[in-house]
């Protein structure tokens, strides 16, 4: 089922301004929907209002085709997956997934196939009479998970179902996941904070920030082509380099006339507009070349060597004391202190308008 | 050998060793709690030992004189008082106080936890500091109320008017109780079950009041015991000697001097004691708390 948000708004009682507005958003059949954002964007409150656990203020929002503002929870065929898994302290684990279908009033027999094929799918079958309190925090994920899965629903909706486990086990179910959705083939709505769980997850992105959405789209997209300075510091670790510049004569030259950027042919096309204004370049730690065979070449000293096994993450200063981020290659030899020449890979360049912060490239 | 002598000198405390002042001043602590069980507990031994005690006559001796165990004063109890239905009136009022008690504050303590509404605050303080006003204050006004409802329902006795007291007096400190004990239960459970097809009702009902137990346990022991303790409102609204409860029935054995019977009220007050520890062995298992362990996060 497809769930469409037409101009959706949300103003909470007793608060001054809207919390959500002018929120439009698609979601197709059989995606993987993941809305990432800062804490305090309001992606919570978006879910919820899909959920029907929040009222919609204004808008529509339409489950395939019918709108549902006005429908309860309950009646909206959905089934959520929460941060904290929520799972009923007093009852067995089978009867947690058993509850949603006997409230509403389905056959034993029916039932009990229904969580036997979730507890399967989940391997989850050995410990159906547990409490949840006997199980480990992975397993309840599971058992979470089972809950929602009994229904059939057309619609998943999670809060970031994988804040609360250990680093090696998060990543154990984002694989999990993903292959569920597969196998499901379920429309997922899934809420987090963690841009590395939105760019392995998502079929779909929307990257929301101050109650607006910033960007929505492909993962590859909003890792090469970054819609705005927001978009691109979001996504990406370590963060993307921004330096605040001018073009004068189709060069960029930053504002400390440390750094002379000249564009590809492309690029330089969109940026005659530019002339004489303010522009921001965006270049990712890794697009950096050692050595200056690339032309136009900078100097700086560098800080802090991190070692990271694949990759060492260098933190280098320009002459003015202003930081630049920059990933090379593990068996690369560099050593703090030191004084080096990088160029750029003139083909990843982003360039910005340092004004409205919007992608000019 | 040596080795394993070795092992019992091993200090294993968490706390550093005492000093010599440290000694000294657990032994002050220790004396004050001795002497204080003694307080205590001395005046309830001699009520046990006095009750089983055939030799005392209309007075409590308590020092000295033959023993001679015997069940005499029980007997008298249930012969010649009005004993067994002073008892049947205060489980009767015990049993449907703490029922009232529970519903009413299982719908006030979910209301205030879980919803948002104009006035919460305000109204939460001012049944707060109603609490503060002593129940008997209002003696009057039970009285007009009493008559009020009895005159349109005759079948509302005194006792059915004491019930609606104590029910209702345990709500205000109860509610603050239930509710807090209710915030402390994650929100996400109520969302979870709105989404799993529960209305409020159902949301208390399935999901809310089990995993409450033990505090609803505890009030409901608390509103229990209420009236066996209390003298003073019965003393007062009722007016039948077959209508006291316990504490009302068991004075009229000590207030007259002429035919007063001390024993028989040491008996007396020792048998009211069996109804609560029944009470407090049935909902014992109830009263474990941690029930809501593991529901949420890991």
């Amino acid at each position: 089922m497809n769930v469409e948000l037409k101009n959706i708004g949300k103003k909470y009682e007793g608060r001054e301004s809207f919390t959500l507005r002018n929120i439009d958003l698609e979601i197709e059949e059989k995606d993987f929907c993941v809305i990432l954002g800062p804490s305090g964007c309001g992606k919570t409150t978006l879910l919820r209002m899909i959920a029907g656990l929040n009222s919609i203020t204004e808008g529509d929002l339409l489950f395939g085709g019918r709108r549902v503002n006005k429908v309860a929870s309950k009646d909206r065929d959905i089934a959520m997956v929460f941060q904290s898994y929520a799972l009923y302290p007093h009852m067995t684990v089978y009867d947690n997934m058993a509850f949603s279908l006997s409230m509403r009033k389905e056959r034993k027999k029916v039932i009990h196939d229904r969580v036997m094929e979730a507890a399967e799918v989940l391997q989850i079958t050995d410990y159906l009479h547990s409490k949840p309190s006997d199980i480990s925090g992975g397993q309840r994920q599971r058992v979470a998970l089972g809950r929602a899965m009994v229904r059939k629903p057309s619609v998943f909706l999670m809060d970031e179902p994988l804040s609360n486990l250990d680093a090696k086990l998060r990543e154990h179910m984002r694989v999990e996941l993903v292959r569920l959705h597969k196998q499901l083939g379920t429309t997922t709505i899934y809420v987090t904070h963690d841009q590395t769980e939105a760019m392995t997850m998502a079929t779909k992105i929307v990257l929301m920030n101050g109650g607006k959405i910033q960007q929505a789209g492909k993962p590859d997209e909003f890792y090469n082509k970054p819609q705005n300075i927001f978009v691109a510091k979001f996504i990406g670790s370590p963060t993307m380099n921004i330096i605040e510049g001018t073009m004068k004569k189709g060069l960029f030259i930053s504002e400390d006339d440390l750094i002379k950027i000249k564009p590809t042919p492309d690029d330089a096309e969109l940026l005659l507009a530019y002339e004489g204004k303010k522009v921001s370049v965006g270049i990712r730690p890794e697009r950096f070349e050692s050595g200056g065979k690339f032309g136009d070449t900078f100097e700086c000293k560098i800080d802090v060597v991190e070692m990271l096994g694949k990759e060492k993450i260098l933190y280098a200063r320009l002459e003015n004391g202003k930081e630049l981020i920059i990933s090379t290659p593990g068996h690369y030899e560099y050593i703090s202190g030191e004084d080096h020449k990088f160029g750029f890979d003139i083909g990843a360049i982003h360039f910005f308008d340092t004004e409205t912060e919007e992608r000019i490239n | 050998m040596k080795l394993f002598r070795k092992k019992n000198d091993l200090y294993l405390s968490d706390k550093q060793p005492l000093t010599f002042w440290g000694v000294i001043g657990l032994a002050l602590t220790y004396l004050i709690l001795i002497g204080w069980s003694i307080v205590i507990l001395w005046p309830l031994g001699q009520m046990v030992i006095s009750s089983f005690n055939g030799n005392q006559d209309q007075y409590l001796i308590l020092n000295g004189g033959a023993y001679d165990f015997s069940f005499k004063h029980f007997k008298f109890l249930f012969d010649e008082t009005l004993y067994l239905s002073w008892v049947k009136n205060t489980i009767f009022i015990a049993i449907a106080s703490a029922l009232l008690t529970l519903l009413f504050v299982s719908f006030t303590g979910f209301a205030y936890s879980r919803y948002r509404f104009k006035g919460r605050k305000s109204s939460l303080m001012s049944i707060m500091l109603i609490q503060t006003i002593p129940a008997f204050a209002g003696i009057t006004a039970y009285y007009t109320l009493h008559t009020l409802i009895a005159n349109s329902v005759p079948a509302f006795s005194r006792q059915m008017m004491l019930i609606l007291i104590y029910s209702a007096g345990g709500i205000a400190g109860n509610t603050f109780i239930l509710k807090g004990y209710l915030d402390s239960i994650s929100t996400e459970l109520d969302d979870a079950a709105r989404i799993d097809g529960c209305s409020s009702m159902k949301v208390y009902r399935l999901i809310i009041m089990p995993i409450a137990r033990p505090m609803l346990a505890i009030i409901a022991l608390w509103s229990f015991i209420g009236p066996f303790m209390d003298y003073l409102l019965p003393r007062v609204l009722l007016t039948n000697v077959e209508s006291y409860t316990l504490a009302a029935g068991l004075y009229t054995l000590i207030n007259n001097q002429y035919d007063f019977n001390q024993p028989a009220f040491a008996a007396g007050g020792l048998l009211t004691a069996v109804p609560i520890v029944i009470m407090f062995v049935v909902l014992q298992k109830q009263l474990v708390s941690g029930l809501s362990k593991g529901s949420v996060k890991g």
